[in-house]
């Protein structure tokens, strides 16, 4: 690949070490400018990733398209850990141009970070709508930072839309629902996972972007404010303008 | 006093989700992240309710519940996997789960689950209390005061034919303690009759804790 083209995609290089020695690895790229995943089709294609099979109760696409973009993405992944526990012990390594991470962590907490890395960036109507975020993926996230992250990228879109002259949805309304429909997509890929997979890991990696989309929802009805003292600096300038409020 | 649930999962996110989602429902929550850390909160303040994830490090989800089921005899288990397994669910039950929930949770079912079986657990106290209750009014009450009649009526019978004077007294406190015994029956088949009406009227059914409360009226001689 010359220099021009490598600047072209971003890759995440993830890495799998377990206490037994084994070692796996796999390498993520995406369209730099699309966030659009640079996927190689497995040959066959497992029945588990056609369309029809399981499908989301969701999903938008039309009978034409003979397989599920995010399961076929997610395919070698799957078949690698068919077999293994969701708690098993695993040094994860995750390298990217700029940086490399690495955590010792549960294989099903490594396995999810990468899993939300496909689902995003796989042409999957619905998950689309998260796909800006990958630019900005941080492994191994606890929930508030995955917050964050969301909340941020929505609110970035709200903005250029108001910048093309539309009605910004500054209430993100807008994310409550996408998360809504994101979730009924990972129930929708359990169900397949389950007809894919031996053990539990896989499945439970899926659980936990599940678990993320139900606790946004919980996190924006609050008013964001398990991060809101974070932003005193902006708020109380606010109060001190507005002296009844600073009271 | 809000209903206790104890959230026992390893991953972070899950916690934290069921958390924000049971405590917007009105429960108590707090987390542990595995079988030990939850029988450790335990000791410490029981928990009406344990939601129980199956596979995590250190301590199984059904070793945690084995020792929940038998220390903690009060305290209720649903069982949360990621895989479904039909045995496992079997085994679970079998040990004293109430429940069997396959990840992802459908947070508004698991609010509805944890809400009926809070209310059937309460429901099972009281019924439990009526129970008591009702044996206690039934020996007190009943038996004993019959049994007095009993031992009166055989001194009847064993008085000489001369002693008229202590052979009305006994069976004058006989007659009163059998008016006593009616009217206490008539006030037990009322409020039988009035908890049936009730039932039968759709208007809401007498409680087992205003059944248990009516009894002890009745014992202690205030019952309309």
């Amino acid at each position: 690949m010359s220099p021009r083209e490598e600047k072209k995609t971003i890759t995440y290089l993830y890495k799998f070490k377990f206490q037994d020695g084994r070692e796996k690895k796999f390498e993520v790229v995406l369209d730099e400018a699309t966030l659009e995943l640079r996927r190689e089709d497995p040959d066959p294609k497992p029945e588990w990733t056609k369309l029809k099979y399981s499908q989301c109760e969701n999903c938008p696409l039309p009978d034409t398209v003979q397989y599920c973009p995010v399961a076929v993405s997610l395919a070698g992944l799957v078949e690698a850990f068919s077999d293994a526990v969701s708690y098993e012990a695993a040094e994860v390594t995750v390298e990217t141009t700029q940086r490399t991470y690495f955590r010792k962590t549960t294989l099903q907490k490594g396995l999810s970070a990468i899993i939300g890395i496909y689902m995003s960036t796989s042409n999957c109507p619905v998950c689309d709508k998260l796909r800006p975020m990958t630019r900005f993926h941080l492994p191994f996230a606890n929930s508030i930072e995955t917050f964050f992250r969301s909340v941020s990228s929505y609110l970035t879109a709200q903005f250029l839309l108001m910048r093309q002259g539309h009605t910004p949805d500054w209430e993100l309304n807008g994310l409550q629902e996408i998360y809504k429909e994101v979730n009924t997509v990972n129930k929708g890929m359990t169900a397949r996972l389950h007809l894919a997979t031996e053990k539990d890991a896989n499945i439970n990696a899926v659980v936990i972007l599940h678990s993320f989309g139900d606790g946004i929802t919980y996190f924006i009805e609050s008013g964001l404010i398990d991060i809101e003292p974070m932003f005193d600096v902006f708020l109380q300038r606010n109060n001190t303008a507005n002296p009844d409020k600073a009271r | 006093m809000n209903e206790r649930i104890l959230v026992v999962d390893d991953e972070e996110s899950l916690r934290l989700s069921l958390k924000f989602k049971l405590k917007s429902a009105g429960f108590d929550v707090d987390t542990a992240i595995d079988g030990e850390e939850a029988l450790d909160k335990l000791k410490v303040k029981p928990a009406d309710v344990v939601l129980l994830d199956i596979n995590m490090p250190r301590m199984s989800g059904i070793e945690a519940l084995t020792i929940i089921r038998q220390t903690y005899p009060q305290t209720e288990a649903i069982m949360l996997t990621g895989f479904a397994d039909f045995s496992t669910a079997i085994e679970c039950l079998k040990i004293g789960a109430k429940d069997y929930l396959v990840k992802p949770v459908d947070t508004t079912e698991l609010v509805t689950r944890l809400r009926s079986l809070v209310r059937s657990r309460s429901t099972e106290h009281a019924l439990q209390e009526v129970h008591q209750e009702y044996l206690s009014f039934l020996s007190d009450e009943l038996v004993d005061p019959l049994r007095k009649i009993e031992t009166m009526l055989e001194q009847v019978s064993k008085l000489p034919g001369d002693a008229e004077k202590e052979r009305k007294k006994l069976l004058t406190g006989a007659r009163d303690l059998v008016g006593k015994l009616g009217s206490k029956l008539k006030l037990v088949a009322d409020v039988a009759k009035r908890a049936e009406d009730t039932g039968a009227s759709g208007s809401e059914d007498v409680s087992p804790t205003e059944l248990t409360e009516k009894i002890r009226e009745i014992r202690k001689g205030s019952a309309r």
